[in-house]
Order: C-alpha cells, then sequence, then structure tokens
C-alpha cells in the first residue's frame, strides 16, 4: 500500500502560500462548522448563532484587511481558483453587506422566527456568502459551475425559510425550479464549450475561441447556455420572473441579500469572463466580442426598462425593490457591455479597466442604497407587519426619522445628487460616454429609464409624506433604525466623498488575467500525477 | 473685511442651509417663524455686502477679475480631484442681479409664508434649503457644482408643492419633477459630453465655465475631432432643459398645474426664482459654450420665443382662474427672454436679463395679489369676482400697480425689459447684426418674428385688464361685502414690491449698470466664429 502511494508520488497538497488569498473563505467555513456545533453547548439559541455568524463574517473581513491584495494576485490551486483586485474588493464589501444582513436578521426575522432554527438559517447564509466569494474567485468552469451552486443551493432554502407563510415556500419552490432549470443549461452549455475546446479554463479557452473563424452552432449554445446560468443570477430579464415572487415570498433579510449579494457575485462574474475573451481579442472589433457586446447591452437595456415600467404597479414594497433591482441590475449589466473599444472611444481608455471601476463603485453604492430601503421596510413591517406600501402612509409624521431616511434612499435609486446614487449613475454614463460610438444609446437608455423610474420611487416618498394615517406613531427598532440612519448618511457621504469613492474602486479596478496557454504561474514544479488526474479533469492542468 | 470677501459668496450660499439646522432645532411654532426670518433676513443683508464688495469698473473680458475679466469676487477648492471638479463660485453682472432677487423675494416669501400652519416646522426648513439650491445655481462657475445645485432645488420644491398644496397637489408636484428631471438628464449628458471634449485641450479637462467659453478655448475645441458635429446636440439638449425650466412652449405644461397647486408664497419664489434658474442657464452655459450652434439654430429657439409670447398670452386670456391666467401670463413673459437670447443683439440679451428681474418682481407681486383675495374668498374663479375695489381699496391699489406693471406699462419695470427686446429684435436685421453677420438669418425671418412678437403686448394688455375689470371693478358683491382690507404684514410685501417695481421702472439703470459690462463681454464671445 505504502510503496502504491510512493509510486505515484505524494498527493498534491496546497502550501500556506497558496491558501493566504483564502483565508477569509477559511473562517467562512470554520464559522460554519461553529454555528452548527453551537446547538450542542447552547441548545435552541438564535441569538448566540447570530452572534457566531457575526463575528465570523467579522473575523473574515479583518483577515482581508490584514492580508491586503498586493501580494495575493494570481491563480492558485492548479488555476482552479484565483484572486486579483477586483475579487478583493468585492469579497469585502460582501463581507459587510453580509454582517449588516445579520444586523437586519435582529429586526425581521428573530421575532418571527422559532428557536432552534437559528443554526440552518446561519449556515445557509454563510454558506451562500462562501459560494458568492468562490463566484468571483474562478475563472476554471468546472469550479464557476460549483462556486454557483453552492452560492443558489443556501438561497434556495432561505427564500423559504419561513415556514408557516404559504407564500414563502411557493416562493421557495418557484426558485428552485427556475434555478435548477437554468443550471441545467448552464451545465449543458459549459460541457458543449469543455467539448469544443478540450478545455476548461476559460482563459485558454478565449483564445481558442476567438482564433475559430467558422461560427458552430455548438458554440453558440454553450456560451448562450452559460449566460443564461449567470443571467438567472444577475436576474436580467428575461430570466427575472422568480425574482419578484422570491423577493415577496422571502423574509425580509434575506430579500436585502440576494437582492445585492447574488447580483452582485453573478455580475462580477460574468464581467470576468467577458472582459477576459476581450482581452484575448484585444478588444478589437470582431464578430464574436461584437455580438456578446451587444448582446449584453441589449439585456441591460432590456431589463433596466422592463424592472422599472414593471415596478409602476406594484403595492408591495419588496416586490417593489425586486423590480428595481432588476432595472439596477439592467443598469450594471451596461457597464459589463464594454467590451470593444469604441472607434470613437478616447485615446488611452481601458474598457476593461472602466467597466470593473464602474462595476464595483455601483455595487458599493448600490449595496447601502438596498440595505437601507430593506432596512426602513423590516422596521415598518415590525411595526405594523405589513409589507405593503400602504404601510408607509404618514410616516413623515409618525416616524419622521425612518420616513427621511426612506426618501434618502428613493431618490439615491432614481439617482438624483446629492446622494451617491448619482455619483453611481455618473460614473457608468462616464465609462459609456468615453468608449462612444454604440454606447451613446445605453447613454440614453439609462437616461430614460432614469426619468421612468423616478415615478415610483418618488411614489413611495409621496405615500410617506403627502398622505395621511391615522396609525401610531414610532420610533423603530433601534439596530433596524441605526442600520437606516446609516446608510443614509453613508449614501451624503460618499456623495461629498465622490473623489474618495472613485481614487478606491480605480485602485482596484484590475481583473487578473491569467496567460493563455498551460503556464500556471508558481505551479511549475509541481508535477502531475495520476491521483490528481483521477480527481480533476484534464483540463485542469 | 478681507476674510468676508473672499468668503462672502459661501457664506451666502450656505446661510440658509445653517438656518435650516436651526430651524429644525427650535421648538414652538413662533420661534420656528421668527427663526426662519431671520436667516432670510440675514442672508438678504449680506447679499447687500455685495454691493460693497462688488467692483464696479471691470470692464474687459468674459473672464475671471484676475486676468481683467468681468466674474469676480471668485472662491474656489478642489472637490473632486479625479475629474477636476471644483467648488468654484463667483459672480458677475449676470449673476449679481439674481442673487439679490432671490434674497430679496425668499424674504418676502417668507413673511407671506407667515400663516402657514400645517408642519410648520419641515415647511421652513425645505424652504431655507430651497434658498441654498437658488443661490448655489445663480453662483456656481463650475458646471458639475451648477447641475448639482439645479437638480437640489427640485427636491424641496416637490415637497412644498406636494405637501403644502392645493387638492391636485401630488399630480403637480410629481408632474414637475419629472418634466424638469427630463431636462437635467439631457444637461447631465452635456455637462459629461463636454468635459470629455475639454480633455483633449486642456490637460485633465475643466467643468469651469468661465473657462469652457473663453475664445481660446472655443478655438482649440473647434479643431477637436466632432466637437462641431455634436455641438448642435449639446446645444439643443442644454436648451431643451433650460427651457423647460424657463417654461416655453411646448414645455410649459407643467406650471399652470404647479402654481395652481403651490401655496402662494411658494408659487412666489417658482415664478419669481425658479423659472430665472432657467433663463439664466441659457445665458450662463447654452449661449457662451456653444455660440456657433446658437447662432446657427437661433431661428427654432427664437420661434419657440415667439411662440410662448402669443399662446402663452392666449391661454391666460382664456382662463377661468386668477392663478392660472398669472400662470400663463409668466410663460408669455418668459417668451421675450428667450427671443431676447435668439436675437442675439446687445438690446436683445440686456432686454431679456431686465425682464428676469422685472418679472421676478412683479410675477411675485402678482401672485402674492392672487393669494391675498384667495385667503378671503377660498376660491379663484375669475367669473366670481368683482367689486373688490370698493371693499378692499388699499389691497386694489397694489394689485393695479402689478396689473398694470406685468401689463407693460410705461413707468412700471415690466415696460422696459420688453422694448428693449422687442428693440433688440428689430436691431438683428442691421447688417452689421451678428446673425446676419454670419449669414444665418434673412431680413425677413427676423422681422417677421419681431413683428408676431409684438402682437403680444397687445395680447397682454387684453387679458390684463380684462382680468381687471372683471375682480376689482364692477357692482360690488355680497360675498366679498365685509372683506378686511390688507394688514401690516401683507402691505409689507406689497409695498416692498411695488417700490422696486416704480424705481425700476423709472430708473431702468438699476439693473443695466450690473449687466452693461459683463453683456458687452459675453457678446465677444458670440462673434467668435
Amino acid at each position: 500500500m505504502l510503496m502504491t502511494l510512493a509510486s505515484i508520488g505524494l498527493p498534491y497538497i496546497p502550501g500556506w502560500n497558496e491558501l493566504r488569498p483564502f483565508w477569509a473563505e477559511l473562517i467562512l467555513v470554520a464559522s460554519i462548522v461553529s454555528v452548527l456545533v453551537a446547538p450542542f453547548f447552547s441548545r435552541k439559541s438564535n441569538t448566540l448563532c447570530a452572534l457566531i455568524a457575526l463575528s465570523g463574517l467579522l473575523l473574515a473581513l479583518l483577515s482581508l484587511l490584514l492580508i491586503g491584495c498586493e501580494h495575493t494576485t494570481g491563480t492558485f490551486f492548479r488555476s482552479l481558483l484565483l484572486s486579483d483586485p477586483v475579487a478583493y474588493f468585492w469579497k469585502i464589501l460582501l463581507l459587510i453587506f453580509a454582517s449588516c444582513i445579520v444586523l437586519l436578521w435582529f429586526v425581521t426575522a428573530s421575532p418571527s422566527l422559532h428557536e432552534g432554527d437559528g443554526p440552518e438559517f446561519f449556515t445557509l447564509l454563510l454558506g451562500a456568502t462562501l459560494g458568492m466569494c468562490l463566484m468571483v474567485s474562478t475563472t476554471h468552469l468546472l469550479m464557476l459551475v460549483m462556486a454557483i451552486e453552492m452560492a443558489s443551493l443556501p438561497s434556495y432554502v432561505l427564500a423559504g425559510f419561513r415556514k408557516t407563510h404559504r407564500v414563502g415556500a411557493e416562493a421557495s419552490l418557484k426558485y428552485v425550479l427556475f434555478g435548477a432549470v437554468t443550471s441545467s443549461i448552464m451545465i449543458f452549455g459549459v460541457s458543449l464549450l469543455y467539448g469544443l475546446f478540450g478545455t476548461l479554463q476559460w482563459p485558454d479557452l478565449a483564445a481558442k475561441l476567438l482564433a475559430t473563424t467558422s461560427g458552430s452552432a455548438l458554440l453558440v449554445v454553450g456560451l448562450s447556455g452559460l449566460i443564461v446560468g449567470i443571467g438567472f443570477k444577475i436576474s436580467a430579464v428575461p430570466f427575472h420572473f422568480w425574482c419578484p415572487d422570491v423577493f415577496e415570498g422571502a423574509s425580509i433579510e434575506v430579500s436585502a441579500f440576494l437582492s445585492v449579494a447574488s447580483k452582485g457575485a453573478a455580475l462580477l462574474l460574468l464581467l470576468r469572463l467577458t472582459q477576459t475573451l476581450a482581452q484575448a481579442g484585444s478588444f478589437a472589433d470582431s464578430s464574436t466580442l461584437g455580438t456578446l457586446a451587444v448582446l449584453i447591452g441589449l439585456l441591460g437595456a432590456i431589463s433596466a426598462t422592463v424592472g422599472n415600467t414593471a415596478a409602476f404597479f406594484q403595492q408591495n414594497i419588496k416586490r417593489l425593490l425586486a423590480y428595481s433591482s432588476i432595472a439596477h441590475a439592467g443598469y450594471m449589466l451596461c457597464a459589463v457591455s464594454l467590451l470593444i473599444r469604441g472607434n470613437r472611444a478616447e485615446a488611452g481608455f481601458d474598457p476593461s479597466a472602466a467597466a470593473a471601476q464602474a462595476l464595483l463603485l455601483y455595487l458599493a453604492v448600490y449595496l447601502f442604497m438596498n440595505l437601507g430601503a430593506f432596512s426602513v421596510a423590516g422596521v415598518v413591517w415590525r411595526e405594523t407587519g405589513s409589507e405593503d406600501i400602504s404601510a408607509f402612509a404618514g410616516l413623515g409624521k409618525r416616524s419622521p426619522v425612518l420616513a427621511l431616511c426612506m426618501a434618502v434612499f428613493m431618490f439615491s435609486l432614481v439617482g438624483l445628487p446629492p446622494l451617491a446614487g448619482f455619483t453611481a449613475k455618473v460614473n457608468i454614463l462616464w465609462a459609456l460616454i468615453q468608449n462612444g460610438s454604440y454606447w451613446w444609446i445605453l447613454v440614453g437608455v439609462i437616461g430614460l429609464n432614469t426619468i421612468i423610474s423616478l415615478y415610483f420611487y418618488a411614489r413611495v416618498v409621496k405615500v410617506m409624506y403627502l398622505e395621511d394615517s391615522e396609525a401610531p406613531e414610532f420610533v423603530g427598532q433601534p439596530i433596524g433604525l441605526a442600520l437606516s440612519v446609516g446608510s443614509a448618511v453613508l449614501l451624503l457621504v460618499l456623495f461629498l466623498g465622490w473623489n474618495g469613492l472613485t481614487n478606491l474602486t480605480s485602485g482596484y479596478d484590475k481583473l487578473y488575467m491569467a496567460p493563455a496557454g498551460n503556464a500556471v504561474p508558481g505551479m511549475a514544479d509541481v508535477t502531475p500525477h495520476p491521483a490528481s488526474v483521477v480527481l480533476l479533469p484534464d483540463a485542469v492542468r | 473685511m478681507d476674510f468676508l470677501k473672499a468668503n462672502l459668496l459661501t457664506i451666502l450660499i450656505f446661510m440658509p442651509t445653517f438656518g435650516m439646522l436651526c430651524v429644525l432645532l427650535a421648538k414652538g411654532r413662533d420661534a420656528i417663524r421668527w427663526t426662519a426670518l431671520s436667516f432670510t433676513i440675514l442672508t438678504f443683508l449680506l447679499s447687500l455686502l455685495l454691493f460693497v464688495t462688488f467692483d464696479w469698473n471691470t470692464k474687459g473680458v468674459y473672464g475671471y477679475s484676475t486676468s481683467g475679466g468681468v466674474v469676480q469676487m471668485v472662491q474656489e477648492t478642489s472637490w473632486i480631484p479625479a475629474f477636476n471638479i471644483k467648488y468654484k463660485v463667483g459672480m458677475d453682472g449676470l449673476s449679481f442681479p439674481l442673487v439679490i432677487l432671490t434674497t430679496f423675494i425668499c424674504l418676502l416669501s417668507c413673511i407671506a409664508s407667515w400663516n402657514i400652519e400645517k408642519q410648520l416646522k419641515g415647511y421652513m426648513a425645505l424652504f431655507l434649503f430651497l434658498e441654498t439650491g437658488i443661490l448655489g445655481v445663480f453662483l456656481s462657475l463650475d458646471f458639475f457644482l451648477f447641475y448639482v445645485f439645479f437638480e437640489v432645488s427640485l427636491l424641496p420644491m416637490y415637497f412644498l408643492i406636494g405637501i403644502w398644496g392645493g387638492p391636485r397637489k401630488e399630480y403637480a408636484a410629481i408632474k414637475f419633477f419629472l418634466y424638469t428631471l427630463v431636462g437635467s438628464i439631457g444637461l447631465l449628458i452635456v455637462l459629461i459630453g463636454t468635459y470629455l471634449f475639454s480633455r483633449s485641450v486642456i490637460p485633465g479637462g475643466t467643468f469651469d465655465l468661465v473657462t469652457l467659453a473663453s475664445p481660446e478655448v472655443q478655438a482649440k475645441l473647434a479643431g477637436v475631432g466632432n466637437w462641431l458635429k455634436v455641438v448642435p446636440i449639446f446645444f439643443s439638449l442644454a436648451m431643451v432643459g433650460f427651457l423647460i425650466k424657463v417654461p416655453a412652449v411646448p414645455f410649459h405644461t407643467w406650471l399652470p398645474d404647479a402654481h395652481v397647486e403651490a401655496p402662494t408664497p411658494i408659487s412666489m419664489i417658482l415664478a419669481a426664482i425658479l423659472l430665472k434658474m432657467g433663463g439664466y442657464g441659457i445665458f450662463r452655459i447654452a449661449y457662451p459654450l456653444f455660440p456657433e450652434a446658437a447662432r446657427s439654430l437661433w431661428f427654432i429657439v427664437g420661434i419657440v420665443g415667439v411662440v410662448s409670447i402669443i399662446y402663452g398670452a392666449l391661454c391666460a386670456m382664456s382662463q377661468t382662474d386668477f392663478k392660472k391666467l398669472v400662470a400663463y401670463s409668466s410663460v408669455s413673459h418668459m417668451g421675450f427672454v428667450v427671443l431676447g437670447a435668439a436675437v442675439m443683439t446687445d438690446a436683445g440679451v440686456s432686454g431679456a436679463l431686465f425682464i428676469m428681474i422685472s418679472h421676478g418682481i412683479i410675477s411675485a407681486m402678482m401672485f402674492f395679489v392672487v393669494g391675498v383675495v384667495y385667503e378671503r374668498a377660498h376660491h379663484r374663479e375669475l367669473s366670481r369676482f368683482g367689486g373688490i375695489a370698493t371693499t378692499m381699496p388699499v389691497y386694489t391699489g397694489f394689485s393695479i400697480v402689478a396689473c398694470f406693471g406685468n401689463l407693460g406699462l410705461p413707468g412700471l419695470c415690466g415696460f422696459v425689459g420688453e422694448v428693449m427686446v422687442l428693440l433688440g429684435a428689430f436691431q438683428a436685421a442691421k447688417p452689421d447684426g451678428i446673425l446676419r453677420h454670419f449669414g444665418y438669418a434673412t431680413r425677413g425671418q427676423i422681422y417677421s418674428l419681431a413683428i408676431l412678437a409684438c402682437t403680444g403686448v397687445v395680447l397682454t394688455a387684453g387679458y390684463m385688464l380684462w382680468c381687471v375689470q372683471r375682480v376689482y371693478f364692477g357692482p360690488e358683491k355680497a360675498e366679498y361685502k365685509n372683506f378686511p382690507d390688507a394688514d401690516a404684514r401683507e402691505l409689507t410685501v406689497l409695498t416692498s414690491l411695488a417700490i422696486m417695481a416704480i424705481f425700476l421702472g423709472v430708473i431702468p439703470m438699476g439693473v443695466f449698470l450690473f449687466t452693461n459690462t459683463t453683456v458687452a463681454a459675453m457678446f465677444s464671445l458670440f462673434q467668435v466664429r
């Protein structure tokens, strides 16, 4: 037995250096285990689990901040995972956001959650967070599928976590069905791509893909399958049907989590894949890149328009925010569509960096707008038991601080100064205009959509301030209030500190591009061996 | 004094914001009212200080006073260095009278707001915030900063109409908001586009309105790729944004709704100052930045102006609601501003600037007059009024001053501006006028516009006189028998406005003194090929 092992060499064991960029993920795994173990020591304590989850998230955040991203850029684990500034920035955002979601849990879920359900809830939440961290840290198609599933499966369960809630169960089922179908389409697409090009490494695949001159039906199906899978997570139109129902059925903190985290991770994943492709084609106007740019731009334009127009008729605040999140995903998709250098692009314009920067900045701002809006919705729900917009009636008098915060979030979502939503939107417009040519169309689309969106966002404000209500006054649950006020103040500060925000995000806008070919940096001395061949497909090497 | 001189404009802009914070902390109705009033008074007094610090003897180019230009009292600090966006405020003859007008009208409408009962604290806070927004628009010299203030002034207005308005307030508020936002989005695209082009002539680019307008930069820009191709688009987008605010036909429909629903003091501010932000934008941004397009597209702008004059007057004539009549007369009068800009003559532009001030005074007075009678009668039906002159003689006296001012009677300030604009329009037909010099206009085009505009004057006289007759004269009606005449508070507002109306009517130099050098400087920009 020992002889056999020796003959095939030692199994591949990652070194400490390779673990360095992934301490956050490891800490998340550890906290998942801790949350699961916690009930043995303190039975039926949801709060304990929440605190463990929170400290796990904060610890992971701390580890990221301590390690930094300067020396950790590159591919790791035989190119299964990678780490770069974009992924680093996203992980920080995600961990901050997930921590806030745990805080929001205290506002919205804790009173309705049965004692003892905490471990499951936080395991799922942390698991989804882990999946979303991994989603942005890979270009390996197998890992990509796994990461998406890792983010999706807990989300399905989270959506239906209100066990006694009929709509929640429906939402969960709908989510699973849509998710299963799109996942299978995606895996089918990926398998076709693998069959066509014989590699699962996206950078290699991209080079080969662009080199093929003859278009093949299989290639189109393969690429489309991949986009369908990611589009589902982004909830881009026409893969958005799950989104409003799931948001309505899920409890508020879960909706908030899905509205930012799952979309953000999927958008960054799409950005990474498309930009790798574009880089391989050096942003020249090739038919593949052109089609892809048009496709993504179209998805963005349609998502923004459909999301904004459908939001007109919503009576439920969570459904409204769901459509709003579809629209905002549309705006962000417009930034992702910067795949070709426009023929009138500015000299020295780097579409990849511009798209990444615009997306990161938008996500950073969007995170707080949505967190705030959902927090207010959560506090109002806790006070009135209703998630309808009509529950906000007269909020301007009943709870002035909360109403003011909500107005800030709504106007920021429209993109009006002096709030950071404006910063984020201008930043995207800025990138699109710099690229010129056909991207002007997207500029027009975003402009029109801003006007359409004002109507329904202002409707919430109208209900709060222009309608009277006999309902009692309230101050609001302190944590929810703190989250709302904090986010509102931050939106103002981020607007005034525009420069800092720009500098910060443009410091992290570099996507790591693995050199094409099979060279795996830092791994040359590791000889492949039969054991790893069994575990991992050829393409990994 | 030096400190004051260096920071006066910034203090002026943010004094009302500071007042807003104080109002939010104040307790009790009277305390809130007096805090708000004292801050509007303080702001007004500060703006009077500008007379001392303003250098009246500048003659020269459209540039900064440090290099011999007319734009002075500049204060700047870096805000977003990544895009070279600055906090930059300054003042010239264009903005000076508008700043004084703003602080003056805000003071008076604060007095007019005395009997607001509902959610007083919120009202006064928003009111003061609005004043900051408006002052910011008039004083910023950075395109981006201008845009931010332009948008910021939207929010309080939405709430002021929406919460304290009349029966259809929700509709009016959102309509106002949506219309203005449509214009703003276009302006935003112009803003980013212009900056991008400026990057190829100035390292790092600039949002500086004065620098962008300077002949050197314009000449360099003309050499950049497709600048000359996009200029008409940029000009049109910017003009649409400002014409919505002005408002000119066909973008005017928000105005009557907003006015009818808004409470009296807000109507005063809306008509007197907010509309001027559109006119100011035309003269500060659209024309100096894109003079080439302004010349080639002048006829469209001119037609919009003339149509506004005539259509606004005709609409005013057919109104049954007193306030709506005044609102449409605003559309008509602001049409003269647009026409004055379009013809690009010295007299035309000076007249347009004068109308902005005179209309600011008279429309505020008209809306206050409507408000006073509405407060007593609780309706504004013109056909139901009559014989008010006998019950409220003093009030009627002031009303007649306002109405005749609106009509354009010589001796009152409404007259001067209109005559100047019409004069300017005819002047443009001379062969050395800018438009004819560059070959964009024929004598026939100019004359036809000018003559059509003249008919507007007659129409104005028609509806105004008819209105005076229906409201104030005629047999005494029983339902208005025991109306008290104007009280001290109302008299304060009416008297101050009437004094200004007569003063500027008799001594129009009161405005031209400010504007002459700046207009001359701006004209040198329009003549650049």
